[in-house]
């Protein structure tokens, strides 16, 4: 554990112990004319197993106990009492004492957990009773995946219609989640509303579940969650079970996936450029002389040097442990929970990320009716790496291996004393380190704490009121300092080094920023049963506010070595300070009919501080409801008794979600002016500028997104086998747009205000389907989904086009979006004949530049020139795939375990471009992928044959020719790839063992992750989760670790 | 037990002791009520400021490609090569049409005549201001545009559905200008007459709008009638030649209202003894530069700063991996004339076509005007202490070419051991960018002082718009378009002599090449060669879409119609041959960059940017501009 961890514990030490004696103190014992009750549980079946800490309650009271290790239990209740059983993956069982003092009880594996508890919109319900969207991940799935450091890694393809993206695979990143590729998602936290760097950075090991709201079930949450909810529990000690340490270490190693190739030898580069010369300008300076020199490649400047290999470091670590303390007695129970992470880059040890996470999650019983909680979660993320130029550290070295060529060097007559003035010198990795380019250092540090209360009324059964305050402050500092350097250039004549390079521009600057953000909820719940009829209601308050405070300094330091920026090296100092508010009022009602017919309806309220006062408020109801058919009494008798189908359950919602994130600003609706334009020079004195705001915005308020979902749950054999298919269409309306039907000349000097009329679509289906089963002593499961979702514009208001052929380009009216528009290639010219003849006019230059393999594009219009006009769909626009699909295989037999997962996605398009279309760009490195090109037999001679090849011939960095400034079906590609996620085995100790060395559980595992993918981008050297044109994004890592589970 | 329920109640009541509507109430952090705005005369600066940083020029040290049009130099990054393969230029380049800053212009003039916090003193200055900036932006949009609406008064949509009252057809080109003009007359009296002042509006900035604006507009008046094509029967194109006259003469008082010193005592700098330092001074001497009549300025350490000297000093000895940009053409250095005032092309051979060799690379541009090396950056002269490198290669005895592809690569050389330089550091290496590709960079507006090139510090060298030297050459051109060359000769004189050419000018020298030749030189690099090629309609005859070769470029230097369609370099080799007296000397080769492919076409249409689809829709009264 780092020191810093330690410090952040001394400092919240004292007010948490505070708590936890004032909850301890208050504990209050109960005494009254009980028996004892001894007794067993075990599995059910033939070979029946004791089952350890199977949590026994007396129903009706907060009183309950645990078995030990080898099943036995003891504990006293009213003779007349309920004894209720219950665990985790196994059906809960209720046993009346009826005077009995020895109780023995099989438990029963629930398979399908259709009593499992699913945490939704401020509440928990039943598997079988929920009428939404949801799917869940629980902690068992989370703990497998060891694919990074994020939160987010560990959803991949694990639920149906929720998109997962990974296009950066650096230390700390994340991966991009959407439900049905609606946005980004609403995260909510153990009830309270966080950002997508809270949900990613808590530790994977203190979460108990992850629940997804995709539908109108997400309304409750009200403001921003039109895209779907990600509802994240952690976890807590159970009552009245023994104190329990886990320990969960791994460690494990990393290499990218995949990387863009370059040539590494001087004289294939060479030989490409002579190429390229001969075919741009018919002639070269390279002689035959000259590359023969490049062959040989043993004089200095002539020989080659592979800076991919002097970059990348192979097997770069990761390690992760994380010990928790768990348990509970009659009235409180404790989760406490510690992790430390690190993470190195490929790049080297000097790039870096880690992070110290704490968990302590408490929950004391005051008295019968009035409980209270505390949750505190606190972390450190550092994220370290050498100072390099460019707003992205991590972006000039992976860009050094497209640019440098291979017959350039990183150190000066290769002495690693002095850096080689190679022209471009910030992409000399050699300068990438602590020593020569500096440092960057990025640190949040995160407190949450959440204090919560709830009293049961005593004048009214089942009414309870509830609230809770939370509390979060981020403090992030930013310091880097790019230093100054020399780069030299070495004189062989008289064996001198002259620096004739480098930077003189040295770069500090500081970051400092504080978010602070409360929450306040008050409740009110019922709940209560009469005989058939199950009722629930909630009524809440919620308020919530944030500020912003973000300072920024840069200075030009004098020196490399001092740390503090002074006044007078200053020259930029940027301050910001803004706050937000919201305020939601949320009403729930659900009804249930013996288990049978469930019909749920929300409202909530809305009221942001955004938008002006007359229009801050918006109304969001929806409405829920579900039919268990398999039990109504006549389908029973229709299937009798034998059949396969134990349940199936129809469902249906709609619900209209609101969103302030309408894309205008927090004061829009103000008039005067915005102070801080930038600054004019006047009398030789900088003076701030200001600026009218212009047409304030008053006729903006929510836009809406309307969600039906249609879907059937179903479970068959003995609930072995399950599933579930949705359809969903998100109509959201209102979206920001203007009205053009009034023709306003520009010379007013200003447009009509934007408004609420536009309006899109968002829909698809989506299915899951699991089967778990046993074959003698193994067992195994095996699930898969997949989902579709499309976004279509729907409708602006009154639209207006020039022509039709306007129309047909620029109209999103009731059409798909995420259209790419390009050039069709028919093909590449074979000859130069072919050319000559050739009666459309390809390049704009009546084809003088094209040679044999250049691109043949569709003349679409057929007017004999290729030009704007011949652009037509041919792909998406969009790196969010339309279509994702996930499948898991689990086995396991005695102590051994193996799972599999793998995701996939469809739906989208690479557009191959820059470095990966037309070589020497920048004048860098060529790229692998050219080597397959049309070429003459003899590169110097522009006579001899051409020899065909995948690529056109070569140009040198010629982005204008019509090959490669067009976007063409030539280059674009349309990805579809499966990928192994998790490839787990690991074994657990057998019982006689751990009960020799005194512990509860131990397994150890060897794990892989992202280990291989099937797709069509592989020829590029590219990861199939691509965003990048050229492929030079960060790719993700291929992981291998081992790691220990233990329970003592 | 009850007490526990108030425990629970705090953070409820800690939620509710506000109001929603107080709770959703936040102050912002930084806007401004429209009565705090015009409450304060450092907040109207402020707004002023606003305003000011708004004013729109051709070409700006913010933007280096701007200043450096019209193939008077090679723009030597790759992604602009394109620039240099097409064939000009499509007919919406260079427009403009921000009635966004007219109308905040004439709000600030509403909202400020209606202040009453503001003294009558600071009011009427800071009125005359706006006024100055909005008849700045008129002037820009009739450069550019022709006629075009004169709106001088807010207005406001009334949501009726009906927004005719809002249309308002095209001004003719006459109109705009007689505008710019009589608003320099009404608020010259409400201006300082302060040489000091460079930043903000004064009564020599003034002036020198109005002279520049008549000029243009009688220009336009009479060599309009050339291409009479490039009109509208409305007016909005052309003014009659009739009025040509009137505008010369208003160009000519007011050039020379400002060099009798009614604004105040403007002159020519001249503070450094060696003549092209001093005119690189005029640039970026900003401690009483008495040239200097109206700038944009900058400053170090305040947030205003530009990085002009970044992307355009020499690449070799930069501070950052930046620079060598702008390469100015051989077109345009060979234009200097000599000290003896005649136009020569460089002594690249002698008369039997042989290479004359130099010692020092320098020597090529021995004897031109001092304007030369102010401007340009030539082989072998110093920038910031440092010695440029340039030079493409080495020859050998036999004729063949040793050089590299990285800026100052080493290579063996037969017959000799070990490696050798056989490349500038700063090149030239065709096509690769940031050398200098045509054997020159540029110097005008290149910050001397150490740090300028670095990306955390910038340039604070001012952008000059308006300059004595150009009011002088306004008054030339003027008095010789009124038939008074005396005069003119006089005022050319001037500013040759400074420019060190020893012979002047007598009455019979001044032509309308010699004017337009003079302001070729002068003012190279400014924003304002593009306007001067409009006004006197020859940018279609001067960029006519025929490509020019190493011959034809030397020759027919200082005519006004000589072809500049392509930009076209020489640089210097190093010959090498042990035991040869030339050994190590240098001499030059006329070179056209391999990436310049295609050549200009100036179209008619491009006289006039093409005014966009959207306006056109969005107010039927406004007629397109001619020939698109």
């Amino acid at each position: 554990m780092g020191t810093t961890l330690l410090g952040l514990i001394k400092q919240i030490r004292f007010p948490v112990f505070a708590v936890i004696m004032c909850l301890l103190f208050s504990q209050q014992s109960f005494a009254q004319e009980d028996i004892k009750i001894t007794g067993s549980v075990t599995t059910a079946g033939q070979y029946a197993e004791p089952l350890p800490y199977i949590t026994i309650i007396v129903k009706g009271t907060t009183r309950g106990t645990t078995t030990d290790f080898d099943g036995n239990f003891e504990i006293t209740a009213p003779s007349n009492a309920i004894l209720a059983f219950s665990y985790v993956g196994f059906k809960t069982k209720e046993v009346a004492v009826d005077g009995q003092s020895e109780i023995n009880v099989q438990l029963e594996e629930d398979i399908a957990g259709l009593d499992e508890v699913v945490v939704t919109g401020y509440s928990t319900q039943d598997k079988k009773s929920i009428t939404g969207a949801i799917s869940t991940v629980s902690a068992e799935d989370l703990e497998k995946v060891h694919g990074g450091s994020t939160v987010s890694s560990g959803l991949a393809g694990k639920i149906p219609g929720v998109s997962f993206r990974m296009n950066d695979g650096r230390p700390g990143a994340s991966a991009s989640i959407q439900i049905r590729n609606m946005g980004t998602p609403l995260y909510v936290i153990d009830g309270i509303q966080q950002d997508e760097g809270q949900f990613n950075n808590i530790s994977p090991n203190d979460i108990a579940s992850i629940s997804v709201l995709k539908d109108a079930s997400a309304a409750i949450y009200g403001v921003r969650a039109a895209n779907g909810v990600v509802v994240v529990t952690t976890k807590r000690g159970k009552r009245g079970t023994r104190n329990a340490v886990n320990v969960n270490a791994y460690v494990g190693w990393q290499n990218w996936s995949r990387f863009p190739e370059t040539v590494n030898d001087s004289y294939e580069w060479m030989r490409g450029k002579a190429e390229a010369e001969i075919n741009q300008f018919g002639s070269t300076a390279i002689t035959q002389e000259e590359l023969e020199k490049y062959r040989v490649g043993e004089e200095p400047g002539y020989q080659s040097f592979n800076w991919k290999d002097f970059i990348i470091q192979k097997n770069a670590p990761l390690s992760n442990i994380n010990i928790s303390a768990s348990g509970g007695s009659e009235n409180i129970n404790y989760y406490l929970s510690a992790t430390q992470l690190k993470q190195e880059s490929v790049l080297g040890d000097e790039f870096t990320f880690e992070r110290s996470n704490i968990q302590s999650n408490v929950d004391a019983d005051i008295t019968d009716r009035l409980k209270v909680g505390v949750q505190i979660n606190g972390r450190i993320e550092t994220r370290k790496n050498p100072g390099i130029p460019g707003a992205d550290d991590y972006w000039l070295p992976r860009f050094a291996i497209l640019r440098n060529r291979p017959f350039e060097r990183p150190y000066a007559n290769d002495n690693p004393e002095y850096l080689n003035d190679i022209g471009h010198n910030e992409t000399n990795w050699a300068l990438h380190n602590f020593e020569i380019g500096g440092y960057a250092e990025d640190i949040w540090r995160v407190l949450q704490t959440n204090f919560s209360g709830e009293y049961e009324l005593p004048f009214i059964e089942g009414l309870k009121v509830k609230g809770m305050y939370s509390y979060y402050i981020a403090d992030r500092v930013l310091n880097g300092h790019e230093y100054t350097y020399d780069a030299y250039t070495y004189h062989p004549e008289d064996d001198s080094y002259e620096a004739t390079g480098g930077s003189s521009n040295p770069w500090r600057e500081r970051r400092t920023r504080k978010v602070l953000r409360n929450i306040y909820q008050g409740q009110m719940q019922y709940k209560r049963k009469f005989g058939d009829h199950s009722l629930e209601a909630l009524f809440m308050i919620e308020r919530q506010e944030a500020r912003f405070q973000e300072q920024w300094v840069h200075a030009v330091p004098k020196t490399n070595t001092l740390p503090l920026i002074y006044f007078s090296d200053t020259d930029a100092y940027d301050d910001l300070d803004d706050e937000e508010a919201r305020i939601g009022y949320i009403g729930r009602i659900s009804y249930n009919y013996r288990d049978k017919y469930y019909i749920e309806a929300s409202a909530r309220r809305d009221a942001s501080w955004k938008f002006t006062p007359q229009k801050r408020v918006g109304y969001f109801p929806s409405i829920s409801a579900g039919w268990r058919i398999t039990e109504e009494p006549f389908i029973k008798d229709l299937l009798g008794d034998d059949s396969v189908l134990d349940n199936f359950k129809i469902r249906g919602s709609y619900g209209v979600l609101g969103d302030d994130d309408i894309g205008i600003g927090a004061f829009d609706y103000l008039t005067g002016y915005n102070y801080n334009q930038g600054v004019a020079i006047l009398d030789g004195n900088a003076v701030i500028a200001s600026r009218d705001k212009g047409q304030p915005i008053t006729n903006i308020s929510w836009f809406k997104s309307k969600i039906t979902d249609i879907g059937a749950d179903f479970y068959m054999f003995n609930s072995k086998l399950s599933g579930s298919v949705d359809y969903f269409y998100r109509k959201r309306t209102g979206l920001r747009g203007r009205k053009y039907d009034i023709l306003i000349p520009n010379e007013l000097g200003y447009g009509l205000p934007d408004e609420n009329v536009n309006s899109d679509a968002q829909y698809g289906i989506e299915g899951a389907l699991s089967y778990s089963g046993e074959i003698g002593e193994v067992s195994f499961s095996v699930s898969g989904n997949a989902s579709l979702s499309r976004s279509k514009f729907l409708e602006s208001y009154k639209p207006r086009f020039d022509n039709s052929y306007q129309r047909y380009r620029a109209s999103g009216e009731d059409r798909y979006n995420t259209i790419f528009w390009g050039y069709t290639a028919t093909g590449q010219f074979q000859s130069q004949e072919e050319i000559d003849n050739y009666p459309v006019d390809i390049d704009g230059r009546g084809n003088s530049t094209l040679l044999p393999g250049d691109i043949i594009y569709k003349d679409v219009n057929g007017d004999k020139r290729i030009d704007g006009y011949d652009e037509t769909p041919i792909g998406y626009n969009n790196y969010n795939p339309l279509v994702n699909f996930g499948l898991s295989l689990y086995v396991a037999y005695k102590g051994i375990d193996f799972t599999a997962d793998f995701s996939g996605a469809s739906g989208y398009s690479w557009n191959q471009n820059w470095e990966q279309r037309w070589a020497y760009q920048n004048d860098g490195a060529l790229n692998k992928i050219f080597l397959d090109r049309w070429h003459h037999a003899d590169p110097l001679d522009p006579t001899s044959e051409w020899i065909p090849g995948k690529y056109p011939a070569l140009r040198y960095n010629d982005g204008g020719h019509s090959n490669y400034n067009k976007n063409s079906t030539f280059w674009l590609h349309n990805v579809t790839y499966l990928r192994a996620r998790t490839l787990e085995i690991g074994y657990s100790l057998p019982q006689n063992i751990l009960d020799k060395i005194k512990i509860q559980k131990a397994r150890v595992y060897v794990n892989g992750y992202n280990l291989f993918s099937l797709d069509n981008l592989k020829d590029f050297g590219v990861d199939p989760e691509i965003s990048d044109d050229n492929g030079l994004q960060y790719p993700q890592n291929k992981f291998i670790n081992v790691g220990v589970n233990l329970s003592i | 037990m009850k007490k526990y329920i108030y425990f629970l109640l705090i953070p409820m009541l800690i939620g509710s002791c506000t109001s929603d509507s107080e709770f959703l109430d936040r102050e912002p952090t930084n806007i401004l009520t429209q009565e705090q705005a015009f409450g304060s005369p450092d907040i109207v600066l402020s707004i002023l400021a606003d305003l000011y940083n708004r004013y729109y020029d051709f070409g700006t040290v913010e933007s280096w490609p701007s200043l450096a049009d019209f193939n008077v130099s090679f723009w030597s990054e790759a992604g602009q090569y394109g620039h240099f393969q097409d064939g000009g230029w499509g007919y919406g380049a260079w427009g403009t049409w921000d009635y966004g800053y007219i109308r905040e212009m004439n709000l600030f003039l509403e909202r400020l005549e209606a202040s009453t916090s503001i003294d009558e003193v600071d009011k009427t200055r800071f009125l005359a201001e706006g006024r100055f900036l909005r008849a700045s932006y008129y002037f820009t949009l009739v450069k550019r545009m022709g006629g075009v609406p004169l709106i001088l008064e807010s207005e406001t949509y009334d949501f009726s559905g009906d927004a005719t009252y809002l249309q308002h057809p095209r001004e003719t080109e006459a109109a705009i200008y007689d505008f710019v003009i009589s608003e320099a007359d009404a608020i010259i009296a409400d201006l300082p007459a302060d040489t000091n002042i460079k930043s903000r509006a004064t009564k020599g900035a003034v002036l020198a709008m109005k002279a520049r604006a008549a000029l243009y507009a009688g220009s336009i008046a009479k060599y309009g009638a050339t291409t009479p094509q490039v009109s509208l029967s409305g007016g909005e194109i052309g003014i009659p030649a009739g009025r040509a006259n009137e505008y010369y003469t208003t160009a000519l008082n007011a050039a020379q209202a400002i060099i009798n010193g009614d604004a105040g005592s403007y002159s020519l700098y001249n503070k450094k003894p060696d003549l092209s330092d001093n005119f690189a001074s005029v640039f970026y001497d900003k401690s009483n530069n008495p040239e200097a009549i109206f700038v944009e300025d900058y400053k170090l350490q305040s947030g205003k700063v530009h990085g002009f000297t970044i992307s355009n000093q020499p690449r070799y000895g930069a501070e950052e991996e930046e620079g060598g940009r702008i390469n100015p053409s051989l077109n345009l250095v060979q234009s200097f004339e000599t000290l003896e005032g005649e136009y020569k092309p460089l002594p690249v051979e002698d008369n039997a076509g042989n290479p004359i060799y130099y010692n020092d690379p320098k020597e090529l541009f021995a004897g031109r005007d001092a304007r030369l090396e102010g401007t340009v950056i030539v082989p072998g002269s110093n920038f910031k202490g440092r010695e440029v490198d340039i030079w493409a290669g080495v020859q050998l005895a036999d004729g063949t070419v040793v050089s590299g592809d990285a800026r100052g690569q080493q290579k063996e050389l037969p017959g000799a051991t070990g490696q050798v330089q056989v490349v500038g550091f700063d090149g030239p290496i065709d096509g690769l960018e940031f050398t200098a590709q045509t054997g020159f960079y540029i110097r005008k507006y290149q910050d001397p002082k150490a740090g300028s090139g670095q990306r955390g510090t910038q340039s604070d060298v001012w952008f000059i718009r308006y300059r004595y030297a150009e009011v002088l050459l306004n008054a030339a051109e003027a008095a010789f378009e009124l038939g008074q060359p005396e005069m003119a000769a006089g005022y050319l004189n001037e500013v040759r002599s400074r420019a060190g050419i020893t012979t002047t000018l007598t009455a019979a020298d001044v032509t309308f090449d010699k004017i337009v030749h003079e302001r070729f030189v002068e003012l190279a690099f400014e924003g304002l060669h593009f306007f001067d090629l409009k006004r006197w309609r020859l940018a279609h005859v001067v960029l006519d879409g025929t490509p020019i070769d190493e011959q034809n470029i030397t020759t027919n230097i200082g005519s006004a119609t000589k072809r500049i369609t392509q930009p076209l370099g020489v640089w210097p080799y190093k010959y090498y041959n042990p035991g040869d007296a030339n050994d190590g000397s240098y001499f030059y080769k006329i070179v056209k960059p391999n990436r310049v492919t295609g050549s200009d076409r100036f179209q008619l249409g491009n006289y006039y940017s093409e005014i966009g689809q959207d306006i056109l829709n969005n107010n039927p009264l406004i007629v397109k501009n001619p020939n698109q």
